[in-house]
C-alpha cells in the first residue's frame, strides 16, 4: 500500500517534471513550404539546418505541402487554427492571405538596412494595405530569349540594355522578319503548352501594361471596367491574337522544345529556362529585354515569398527564421539551387550571372528599373488571374477580344461587388 | 391457435430481417446524399463563401442569410427590343453591307441600373425585328443547353453503335474475346487518363487524328479550340470510352435470346434484317431500356473530360461548358462562392429529377 504511493508519487512528480524541463528546450519554429523542385526542397532543409545549429532559442520544423493544393492546404489550416508560424506563396497569393487574417504586418521587423539592399520590386510584392507583409528569397525575371544566328541572319537588331528595347514597330518587323525567313516555324514561342493558369496572368499581363493599360484599376482597386476592356486594352490584346493569326505562334506547340530544337526564333519565357537554353544553344543564346509596346516596357516579377501568420505563437521566433533566410550566405544556398534572382542587390553584384555584363543582367536591370509590374496588389488576385487566364486562352484561339475582355471584367466586378469591395481589414 | 402465433412471429422476424438488410443502404444513403443535400439547400439560401475570412478575434466570419438571391442570379432573364441605331439625319444607320447598325448589347445593359451583373446570352432575329436575351449567370444557360445537347447526341449514337459492336463480337469468329477485351478496354480506364491522351490526340498541328486526316486531304482541324467543334470533339471521345460498357450489357442481352427463335424465323424465310427487326429487337428490349436510362443519367453527370480537356474552363467560349463544371468552379475555384453553387446544385437535381420521372412514366406506360 505504501509502496504504490510512493509510485504515485512518483509519477505525479514526473509528469510535472517533464513539463518544466520542455520549456527549458528551444521554442518551435513551425513552417509551410510549397514542394517544388527538389533542388529547391534540398536547399531549404539545408538552411533549416544551418538555421537551428546556429542558435539555441528556436528550432525550425518544417511541413512539404504539395505545390498543387499549397491553397487549399493554407486556408484548411487557417480556418481550424492550425497555420505554422512561417509560411511561404506565391508572389499575389499574399493579399487574399493577408485579406483573410492570416498574416502579420512585419514592418517593424525589418530593419532599414535590410530594405534597403531587397529588391524594390520584392517590397512592392509584399506591401498591402500600406504595411510589409512578406519578404522573398528570390524574385523572377521574365523577358525575350533569342537564337542569335537567327536573329542575325534575318537582320533583327539585338538589343542590349534598357536604353535600346525594341518599340513596337521593331518588334512587329523583327517577327515578320523571322517569320519570312523561316515560313513554315512558329517562329515565337510564348510557351502556351504550359496552359492555362498563373503564366498567361504572369507572362502577357505584361503587353496589357506595355500597351498603357492594366488588369484593374490601380488607384481604387475597385473595378477594372474600362481599364481591362477599354480602348488600350483591346488594342494590346489584339495584338497579341495577331501573333496567332499571322502564324508567328500557336497555341497548341507539341512539347517544350521548339527554342531549343531551332523552330523558334524567340522565346517569351522566365529565367527558369536559362540553365536548359545555355546548354543547348550556348553563345548563341541572347537575353532580350522588353520591348516598348508603346505606353512603356513592362514585364512580370514575383515568385514565392514568406510571411508570418497571426496564429503564430512566437512571432519574433519567426523573424528570425525569416531574417536567417535572407541571409546573403543562406539566400545564395537557395538560389545557386533554383537559379532565380536572388532578393538582395547585394548579392546580385556578387553573382557573375547577374552582375553588369553578366548573362542574366536585363533581369536585374528590369526589376530595379521599374520595367517589372508587380501583379494587382488586391484580395481579388486569384479570381482575376483566373479571368485573364482564361481571357487570354479564347484570345489566342480567335475569340472576340471586346466580348472576352467585358465578360473577364464582369466576373472580376462581381467578385470585388460580392465581396463589398474588399473592406481592407481592420488592425 | 399456436401456429397462426408461429406464422406471425416468423411474419415478424422476416420483418426485422428486411429492415436490418436496409439498414446499409438507408444509412449510407442518408448521410451521404440527404444530410449533404439537406446542407445544399441551407446553404444555397446564404453567401457563404468556400474559405470565410477570419476576424481580428480569430473567429470566422459567419455567412449571412441572402433569402433567394442566389436563385435569382442564377435564373434571372431578360428579353429586350433593340432598336436600330439612328444617324443624325434621323434616318436608321446601316453598315458597309447595307444591315441595320445596332448598339452593343453591353452598352445597353450597363446603361441601365435596373440590368446591373446581367450579360448577353444570345441574340434573336425573328420577323425583322432583333431580341437581346440577356442572363444574369449566361455560363449557367449555356451549360444546360451543353448538356442536354451531349445528352440528345450521346445517348442514341452510343447505345446503337454499343449495339453494334455487340452483335459483331457476338459472331462466332475466332478471337471475338480479343475484340471484346479491345472495345472494354477504354471502359476500365480512368477517364482522366482517357482525357489526356485524346487531348494530345486532338493536337491541331501534331495531333494524331488531324495527321490521319491529313492523308485523305481532310482538315486540318481546331478540334478543341474552335468553339463549333469541342463539343463535338467531346461527344466523339466520350463515346469511345463509355461505348464498351453498354456493349457488354447487350452482348448478355444477346447471348439470353434463345437460338430456336432464329432457327424458327429462318425456318419461315426471315432474312438477316427481319431477324433483327423482329427477334433481335424484341428481345433485348429490357436490355435497351436499362442502357438507355443508364447512358442518360452517365450523360448528365459531364464532367471529368471537359474538365481535364479544357483546363476547368468549359471553353472555348463556354461552348463545352455542363452544369456540373460550372457547379465546380463557382463553387471550389474563382469566387469559391459555396453558397452559389449550392443553389446551382439544387435547381439541377430537380431538373434531373424531372427527366428521370417523366421518363420513368414514359417508359411504364409502354409496358402497360
Amino acid at each position: 500500500m505504501k509502496l504504490s504511493r510512493v509510485l504515485l508519487g512518483l509519477l505525479l512528480a514526473a509528469l510535472f517534471i517533464v513539463p518544466l524541463t520542455a520549456s527549458a528546450q528551444p521554442a518551435e519554429i513551425s513552417v509551410f513550404f510549397h514542394s517544388g523542385r527538389g533542388a529547391e526542397r534540398d536547399a531549404l532543409d539545408t538552411i533549416l539546418t544551418n538555421f537551428n545549429d546556429s542558435q539555441s532559442d528556436y528550432v525550425a520544423v518544417a511541413t512539404e505541402l504539395p505545390e498543387g493544393s499549397y491553397t487549399d492546404a493554407v486556408n484548411a489550416a487557417a480556418l481550424s487554427g492550425d497555420l505554422p508560424c512561417l509560411l511561404d506563396f506565391d508572389g499575389p497569393t499574399l493579399y487574399s492571405f493577408a485579406w483573410r487574417g492570416y498574416l502579420i504586418p512585419i514592418d517593424s521587423y525589418a530593419s532599414e538596412d535590410l530594405l534597403a539592399d531587397i529588391l524594390p520590386s520584392i517590397i512592392d510584392q509584399g506591401t498591402y494595405n500600406g504595411h510589409l507583409y512578406s519578404l522573398g528569397v528570390f524574385d523572377s525575371g521574365l523577358a525575350i530569349w533569342g537564337n542569335k544566328a537567327m536573329l542575325e541572319a534575318a537582320g533583327v537588331r539585338i538589343p542590349t540594355g534598357l536604353d535600346d528595347v525594341w518599340t513596337l514597330d521593331e518588334f512587329d518587323a523583327a517577327l515578320a522578319a523571322l517569320k519570312e525567313a523561316h515560313p513554315d516555324n512558329f517562329i515565337l514561342d510564348l510557351k502556351m503548352n504550359y496552359g492555362e493558369g498563373e503564366w498567361f496572368t504572369y507572362g502577357f499581363s505584361p503587353i496589357l501594361q506595355g500597351f498603357g493599360a492594366d488588369l484593374i484599376d490601380r488607384e481604387t482597386y475597385a473595378t477594372a471596367e474600362g481599364v481591362l476592356n477599354g480602348e488600350v486594352a483591346v488594342a494590346a490584346m489584339t495584338w497579341f491574337q495577331d501573333l496567332f493569326d499571322k502564324g508567328y505562334a500557336t497555341t497548341t506547340p507539341p512539347d517544350d522544345n521548339e527554342f531549343i530544337n531551332g523552330n523558334a526564333a524567340l522565346s517569351w519565357v522566365g529565367h527558369w529556362e536559362y540553365n536548359r537554353y545555355a546548354t543547348e544553344l550556348g553563345d548563341n543564346l541572347v537575353l532580350i529585354p522588353m520591348p516598348n509596346l508603346g505606353a512603356r516596357a513592362a514585364t512580370g516579377m514575383g515568385s514565392w515569398n514568406w510571411g508570418i501568420t497571426s496564429q503564430c505563437e512566437n512571432q519574433d521566433g519567426a523573424w528570425s527564421l525569416l531574417e536567417f533566410m535572407l541571409d546573403p550566405e543562406q539566400m545564395t544556398i537557395m538560389t545557386d539551387a533554383n537559379g532565380a534572382v536572388p532578393s538582395r542587390i547585394s548579392v546580385l553584384d556578387a553573382d557573375p550571372n547577374y552582375a553588369t555584363g553578366g548573362d542574366l543582367n536585363i533581369f536585374v536591370q528590369q526589376l530595379q528599373g521599374s520595367v517589372a509590374v508587380p501583379r494587382p496588389q488586391t484580395p481579388a488576385y486569384p479570381v482575376i488571374t483566373r479571368e485573364f487566364a482564361t481571357a487570354i486562352s479564347e484570345i489566342s484561339t480567335g475569340a472576340d477580344v471586346q466580348d472576352t475582355l467585358d465578360s473577364a471584367v464582369d466576373a472580376i466586378d462581381a467578385d470585388i461587388a460580392a465581396n463589398d469591395g474588399y473592406p481592407a481589414p481592420s488592425m | 391457435m399456436a401456429i397462426t402465433l408461429g406464422t406471425s412471429s416468423a411474419r415478424r422476424n422476416e420483418r426485422t430481417a428486411a429492415y436490418l438488410m436496409l439498414l446499409p443502404a438507408a444509412v449510407l444513403l442518408i448521410v451521404f446524399s440527404l444530410i449533404p443535400f439537406y446542407s445544399a439547400l441551407r446553404l444555397s439560401f446564404t453567401n457563404q463563401p468556400l474559405v470565410p475570412q477570419l476576424l481580428p478575434d480569430g473567429t470566422q466570419r459567419p455567412a449571412e442569410y441572402v433569402g433567394l438571391d442566389n436563385y435569382s442570379q442564377l435564373l434571372r432573364l431578360e428579353l429586350l427590343t433593340l432598336t436600330p441605331e439612328v444617324g443624325d439625319d434621323g434616318q436608321p444607320l446601316r453598315d458597309d453591307n447595307g444591315d441595320l447598325v445596332f448598339p452593343r448589347a453591353r452598352t445597353i445593359l450597363r446603361g441601365d441600373e435596373q440590368y446591373a451583373g446581367m450579360s448577353e446570352l444570345t441574340q434573336i432575329h425573328l420577323l425583322g425585328s432583333r431580341y437581346l436575351l440577356a442572363a444574369s449567370d449566361p455560363a449557367w444557360w449555356r451549360s444546360l443547353f451543353n448538356v442536354f445537347t451531349f445528352v440528345l447526341i450521346v445517348v442514341p449514337v452510343q447505345t446503337s453503335f454499343a449495339l453494334a459492336l455487340a452483335m459483331l463480337v457476338n459472331q462466332k469468329i475466332r478471337a471475338s474475346n480479343f475484340f471484346r477485351t479491345v472495345y472494354f478496354a477504354p471502359v476500365v480506364t480512368s477517364m482522366a487518363i482517357v482525357s489526356v491522351i485524346w487531348f494530345f490526340l486532338y493536337n491541331p498541328d501534331q495531333g494524331f487524328i488531324n495527321n490521319f486526316l491529313s492523308v485523305f486531304n481532310v482538315g486540318p482541324f481546331q478540334w478543341l479550340e474552335h468553339p463549333a467543334s469541342a463539343m463535338i470533339s467531346i461527344i466523339l471521345m466520350s463515346i469511345w470510352q463509355g461505348v464498351g460498357f453498354q456493349m457488354i450489357i447487350f452482348l448478355a442481352g444477346l447471348q439470353e435470346i434463345p437460338e430456336a427463335l432464329y432457327e424458327a424465323s429462318a425456318l419461315d424465310g426471315a432474312n438477316p434484317w427481319q431477324q433483327f427487326r423482329f427477334v433481335t429487337l424484341p428481345g433485348l428490349r429490357n436490355t435497351t431500356i436499362f442502357v438507355a436510362i443508364s447512358t442518360t443519367i452517365l450523360a448528365f453527370k459531364l464532367f471529368v473530360q471537359v474538365d481535364v480537356m479544357t483546363f476547368g474552363r468549359g471553353g472555348p467560349e463556354d461552348s463545352t461548358i455542363t452544369p456540373i463544371l460550372h457547379l465546380v468552379n463557382e463553387g471550389f475555384r474563382g469566387s469559391q462562392r459555396v453558397g452559389y453553387a449550392s443553389a446551382i446544385a439544387v435547381v439541377f437535381l430537380l431538373i434531373v429529377l424531372a427527366i428521370s420521372l417523366i421518363q420513368r412514366r414514359v417508359l411504364t406506360e409502354k409496358e402497360a
